[in-house]
């Protein structure tokens, strides 16, 4: 278990206050927040390069911040890789054990599985300057991996490379999690990677860590609207809640003039009626209905009339914008690509929507 | 007026001016007194002493001035500043003021004690190499800073990462690195070394077969008309400059690692 307590760095011109992140053992923790943020930062200040103005670091039971960087058995994949120009590839991978005099014969076997795994057999008398981009990743993430490190760090591990290698990587990073178990913190600004490979994500905005949890919490069922905001969801909206309805156990919300009906599951806490609340409606479980289709029962509660006023292709799936006739209320919807043949779905076309139950969510 | 033919026919205006320059010492160059003058002792001296008093200041202003270096390129400490441009008072104040002001020290309380119970530098042999030493010092640490400001220090971040101690990350990454500009610096400075004049005729003087390094020599041969002493001398120290600057260009073309 890694544990970060109150971690904080002050720059001459920036500052990071009280920063708490956990981390289990075996974990693929992402720190998701924006460019420019810190996080290389905080990564730096972990291995020890910076010396936080406060703060705790355990690394399986073992306080740490006190220890020099090369006491604190933790690696550092930089975004640049930082791959040592002057030794070939076997001699970059084999730096961190002959530094640390390990027996190398006892590692013989964990590295060469590592090889095998990044399937750089072909590469280990070549100078890093003669190898790709591809290829350094999977040199970096090997070298720092070798030494069998508490924990590694990884710093924007998938950012500007080409699509077809991002891929590459991508899936080469879940199979040295899933077959060596390594203990990772990740930071990233992008969503994507986090939601593809992170066991759990740290939300960090402004200075502060907002929200943590496993991926479907954070992406699913953001806890403020700062997080939804940030991970870039659509449909959040303000809306008021009106009434409980005791025998359905279901809210009426009043979203612009539009009735909702929502299930008593959305609100967490006491919740007083006639409250404002930010209400996120997921594009995904809004449905647009097939005309003269019966309608199942659980769907008619929240069925609205408008028109589709633009559809965007996204590559996998369409993007439908729709406006209600009552309240004006846009609606982004989330839709496959064989549902919008279909549907014979077009700009300006009036249509049907229901709002499924698993649609909404409340946030703080 | 042709653009490219312009700047190419300038860079060809400064080779013709320097090398006419050179071309034009011959014009005074007998056989006979050529080789007189390269085998008088005095002149075989001033050379022996010009290139061992330059490499010995050389190695102490790298001694002194990778730690500078290094500090100065990667640390944030107060007076970085002020060290920083101290750096530069060689190179903007005259070397005959440098040699003054030696001259100025060794007359106060201090510089008497070093003197008597040290070293004696005036008008001494270690004259001459302290002189050398304080022309170059300031530009070999400005060198070798410049040289380890391009190796990022990323890559030291990383060897401390997996296991390296500072110095072991210094002496195994950054230093194998930042050796093609490192070794361009030492070159550079021992050849500025060799060719100094002002501070180390003032501090050391110009006695033959003592403290008389080549430019000394080439000054003192001048002054009492010996023209084919300068000329040999002058060529002398035109080679070392040709062959120094090819040494230079050579450690670029070595230390690659593809």
């Amino acid at each position: 278990m890694i544990k970060i307590e109150g971690l904080t760095i002050l720059l001459k011109s920036f500052g990071l206050f009280n920063l708490d992140i956990e981390i289990e053992e075996g974990n693929f923790h992402f720190l998701l927040g924006p460019t420019g943020s810190g996080k290389t930062l905080i990564l730096e200040s972990i291995i020890g390069l910076h010396r936080p103005k406060g703060g705790k670091i355990w690394i399986n039971g073992k306080e740490v911040q006190g220890l020099s960087p090369e006491e604190r058995e933790i690696s550092y994949v930089p975004q640049d890789l930082a791959l040592f120009p002057h030794l070939n590839v076997l001699e970059n991978i084999l730096y961190g054990i002959k530094i640390k005099k390990l027996p190398l014969r006892e590692f013989e076997q964990y590295v060469g599985a590592l090889i095998k795994v990044t399937r750089i057999e072909h590469l280990l008398a070549r100078f890093p300057t003669n190898l790709s981009g591809g290829e350094k990743k999977r040199v970096a993430l090997l070298r720092a991996l070798a030494p069998k490190p508490k924990l590694l760090l990884l710093d924007e591990p998938l950012t500007g490379l080409d699509p077809s290698i991002k891929l590459e990587i991508l899936q080469l990073l879940k199979t040295l999690h899933q077959s060596f178990h390594p203990t990772v913190l990740c930071v990233t600004h992008d969503f994507e990677d986090a939601y593809l490979l992170g066991d759990k994500i740290s939300i960090f905005i402004d200075g502060k860590i907002e929200q943590v949890g496993k991926r479907d919490d954070v992406f699913l069922r953001p806890k403020s609207k700062k997080v939804a905001q940030f991970l870039g969801l659509k449909n959040i909206y303000k809306a008021k809640i009106l009434n409980r309805d005791e025998t359905s156990n279901r809210w009426r919300i009043n979203l612009n003039g539009l009735e909702i009906s929502a299930p008593s599951t959305i609100v967490r806490n006491q919740i007083e009626t006639e409250k404002e609340i930010d209400l996120f409606i997921r594009p995904e479980e809004v449905m647009i209905l097939r005309e003269g289709k019966p309608i199942k029962e659980s769907l008619r509660r929240n069925i609205f009339e408008g028109e589709i006023t633009d559809i965007v292709d996204r590559g996998g799936y369409h993007l439908v914008q729709f406006h209600t006739n009552l309240g004006k209320i846009l609606f982004e919807i989330s839709i496959p690509n064989y549902a919008l043949r279909n549907l014979n779905l077009f700009i300006g076309k009036k249509a049907k929507i229901a709002l499924r139950d698993e649609a909404f969510w409340m946030m703080d | 007026m042709n653009f490219r033919k312009t700047m190419i026919g300038g860079a060809l205006c400064i080779f013709i001016f320097y090398l006419g320059l050179i071309l034009s010492l011959f014009y005074f160059v007998s056989g006979k007194g050529f080789w007189d003058a390269l085998i008088n002792p005095y002149t075989l001296y001033s050379i022996r002493l010009s290139l061992m008093a330059a490499s010995l200041a050389t190695f102490f202003a790298v001694l002194i001035g990778l730690p500078s270096a290094y500090a100065l390129s990667r640390f944030e400490f107060p007076g970085k500043q002020v060290i920083d441009t101290f750096l530069e008072i060689p190179m903007i104040v005259s070397p005959i003021a440098l040699g003054a002001s030696f001259l100025v020290f060794f007359n106060t309380p201090l510089g008497e004690l070093i003197q008597t119970k040290g070293i004696h530098f005036v008008f001494e042999i270690p004259g001459v190499i302290l002189a050398q030493f304080a022309s170059i010092a300031g530009l070999a640490t400005r060198l070798m800073k410049a040289s380890l400001d391009e190796i990022s220090p990323r890559y030291e971040a990383v060897a401390r990462s997996l296991g390296s101690s500072p110095w072991q990350a210094f002496y195994r990454i950054t230093l194998p690195l930042s050796f093609r500009g490192l070794i361009a610096s030492v070159i550079l400075s021992w050849a500025k070394a060799v060719g100094e004049f002002g501070a180390t005729v003032t501090l050391a003087g110009a006695m033959p077969g003592k403290t008389e390094t080549m430019p000394i020599a080439i000054f003192t041969s001048l002054a009492s008309a010996n023209i084919e002493k300068a000329i040999i001398l002058i060529l002398i120290l035109v080679l070392i400059g040709v062959a120094t600057l090819y040494g230079v260009r050579l450690t670029g073309k070595i230390y690659r690692y593809d």
